[in-house]
């Protein structure tokens, strides 16, 4: 692979001195803007804070259900076939008094190897697993709470299941649009 | 023979060849579901149809024989439209049922929508529902929905095992495929009926919801449930096998498999294998087996061979290498008849009363050397031996409580009685897990491939030999499976000429057919 030719560096520039001092002054501007206008912080204060995040913000998954409360999913694959970083596992299994006859005895997905592009996503003919809970702190203490599995994911949105989901519980104007704060729900730690 | 011309590419083919057939050697796809190649032609499904370069109107190729000057196309613009135009005609009533449908990945409507079909829906009017998931035998599903009534199963029920149980009933859209009032899919056929419908209609019961086709990979090789040898695809994947399916060999088993070959995928993984080498009931490795083997077989002085008929034909010539080269006194001796427990089933069409893979080779083999005993000189001989070592074979099972041996030394796949009664148990690979050739009831050398890697410890069986052949002094040669079966045909005056490597998909039929069982009391 041909490297692009180093651009020459001006007289000023290799003067050196010139652009530590222009730095300097980009950093002091923001201490002294930062000193008289607090509401223009760059940075939040992370937990206690937090960014609303977009619309289309591809966080952890969730499955839906069908309004009987079966899950949409009936195990067809697609999302395992499509998925790059091969974190999809599924289970299949017949639902005997079912008309949609197959259903996922298992659905984990290895959120340790998920790169969240979002293909399990668009793959799904059900539109039984969707990525809009803007959660991104997929986060445990252990590699297998990492694995979540299907009642993991069904149960997401409940707000009972990812502590970090405490925020969207208090501040609910910047929480998804599936997301259910129960009553039960926002007392738990 | 005719010449026929298919878009301008001039083949030909033998007098009485269909079209389809045909336009398949100049190497052009016409898309059917109603034709199949071993199966009569019914003609119904009109997907077929092409242009007669100046014919008065389209026909169907299936029904088209082929004769001097014909000349079809296939690319015209009216033939584009006739098939986009079925497709339609026949996904008008067809449901969405893809994502749970286990015919989804090798479904004909998938694939010839995609390439012929491609069309917007003009769909208006509900489709007609009919009665989904019928069970209609053991072994298959029936969707009446997906149907396209191309009547292939019914054929089939018709033509091959003559049973006549699948029937197309009422009219218009409302035909749908079905079984008598009451009645169940009897015969030993069924899974074939999964595998001709071209839709997800008919579906197997073994295999459903287990994986999506897609995933699986292929691997050509030989069912190892009896004596026909049936051309097989085993269905694998990441090392687990998940059904067998037939392959088309018109000179075998045309494009059908029995049921119970089928079931023998369970085998496989099953609890039954013997997974680690035993020497007198401590498990050890396989390489320590195999030094206790080889002392224990110069030390005794009776010591018997039997060769087996479930092992492949490599196997047991370096069994044979083996034994004539390092233990003279040696008897070595061949089997009869069927493994108790083994189903005891058996037709005319393809389910034979031997209920091994390779009698047929085993008996050549014992031809070849001469001096191999019967079963029934075995009978009389193996209370006086020692030691008896075995190859996949349940001696003891088959001497049903008679007396046995001293010891016994078992190489074998699964637990059954000998491997119980063996003081020495060495595991063996699976016919799946390894490459090797076997010689069916017609006298046909097939070759069966490592689809998957062996359980356990299991080696081949041709490896194991080798290596107890290197422990008792001479090595037969045979540790490499295209060795063992080069010298085996450089030998065998049947088998001359023929090379592993080269041997064909489709089997090589040997110059004489399979000679008789080794004469018997001349040799005891």
């Amino acid at each position: 692979m041909a490297m692009p030719a180093a651009r020459k560096m001006t007289s000023l520039e290799s003067i050196y001195l010139v652009e530590l001092f222009k730095g300097l002054a980009l950093t002091m501007g923001h201490v002294v803007k930062n000193l008289f206008d607090q509401n223009r912080f760059v940075t939040i204060e992370y937990p206690d804070v937090r960014k609303t995040m977009a619309e289309r913000y591809r966080g952890a998954h969730r499955l839906l259900l069908r309004p009987d409360g079966k899950v949409k999913c009936v195990a067809c694959m697609c999302c395992p076939t499509i998925c790059p970083a091969k974190c999809i596992t599924i289970i299949a299994g017949e639902a005997p008094d079912d008309p949609a006859e197959k259903f996922p005895v298992e659905f984990d997905i290895d959120m340790l190897r998920c790169i969240f592009c979002g293909f399990c996503v668009e793959a799904c003919p059900k539109d039984a697993i969707r990525m809009d809970t803007r959660i991104y702190e997929v986060n445990a203490y252990t590699r297998q709470a990492l694995i979540h599995n299907k009642t993991y994911m069904v149960n997401l949105m409940d707000g009972i299941k990812p502590p970090a989901e405490e925020f969207y519980r208090l501040n609910p104007e910047s929480a998804p649009a599936g997301f259910v704060s129960s009553p039960s729900a926002s007392g738990a730690p | 023979m005719p010449k026929v011309k298919i878009n301008d590419i001039e083949v030909e083919v033998p007098a009485g060849t269909n079209m389809i057939e045909a336009a398949a050697v100049a190497g052009v796809d016409i898309p059917h579901y109603c034709y199949h190649p071993n199966l009569s032609v019914a003609g119904n499904c009109r997907m077929c149809l092409v242009d007669i370069v100046g014919g008065r109107a389209p026909e169907i190729a299936c029904n088209m024989q082929a004769r001097d000057g014909l000349a079809i196309r296939t690319d015209t613009p009216a033939v584009k439209k006739m098939r986009q135009s079925v497709m339609e005609f026949m996904l008008v009533n067809h449901p969405l049922d893809c994502p749970i449908c286990d015919q989804s990945g090798e479904c004909r409507l998938q694939d010839y929508y995609m390439e012929h079909g491609d069309y917007d829906s003009r769909g208006v009017e509900e489709k007609v529902s009919k009665k989904k998931r019928q069970d209609i035998g053991d072994k298959i599903v029936l969707d009446a929905e997906r149907c396209v009534e191309c009547s292939r199963c019914v054929r089939f029920g018709d033509e091959v095992t003559g049973t006549g149980d699948l029937r197309l009933m009422n009219r218009g859209d409302h035909t749908e495929i079905g079984m008598f009032p009451g009645e169940r899919l009897q015969h030993h056929y069924q899974g074939n009926l999964a595998d001709i419908c071209p839709v997800g209609a008919l579906t197997n019961r073994d295999f459903r919801f287990q994986r999506r086709v897609w995933y699986l990979k292929q691997t050509a090789s030989i069912c190892s449930g009896c004596a026909t040898g049936c051309n097989i695809q085993v269905c694998h994947q990441e090392g687990e096998v998940f059904r067998y399916l037939p392959r088309r060999n018109d000179a075998v088993n045309k494009s059908w498999m029995c049921d119970e070959g089928r079931e023998q995928v369970a085998g496989i993984s099953g609890l039954k294998r013997i997974l680690r080498s035993r020497v007198d009931g401590k498990t050890v490795d396989t390489e320590a087996a195999l030094i206790a083997l080889a002392a224990r077989l110069k030390s005794a002085t009776h010591v018997g061979v039997v060769l087996g008929s479930q092992a492949t034909n490599e196997a047991n010539w370096a069994l044979l290498q083996t034994v004539r080269k390092n233990l003279k006194s040696a008897r070595i001796f061949v089997t009869a008849g069927n493994d108790p427990g083994s189903f005891e089933y058996a037709d005319k069409l393809l389910v034979d009363t031997d209920k091994n893979p390779n009698s047929a080779g085993v008996d050549l083999l014992a031809a070849f050397d001469g001096q191999v005993e019967s079963w029934e000189a075995f009978g009389s001989a193996v209370a006086d031996l020692d030691l008896l070592l075995v190859l996949e074979d349940d001696v003891v099972g088959r001497l049903a409580g008679r007396r046995t041996a001293a010891a016994i030394a078992y190489l074998g796949v699964s637990r059954n009685a000998t491997s119980e009664a063996g003081s020495i148990v060495v595991p063996v690979c699976h016919p799946v897990e390894m490459d090797g050739s076997y010689v069916n009831r017609q006298g046909r050398v097939q070759r069966i491939r490592r689809a998957v890697n062996a359980a356990g410890d299991a080696l081949p069986a041709w490896l194991i030999v080798d290596r107890l052949g290197a422990k008792l002094g001479v090595a037969p040669g045979t540790g490499m499976v295209a060795a063992a079966f080069n010298s085996m045909a450089r030998a065998v005056p049947q088998m001359r000429g023929l090379e592993f490597k080269t041997l064909s998909e489709a089997g090589q039929q040997l110059i004489v057919e399979t000679a008789p069982v080794a004469p018997t009391e001349a040799t005891v």
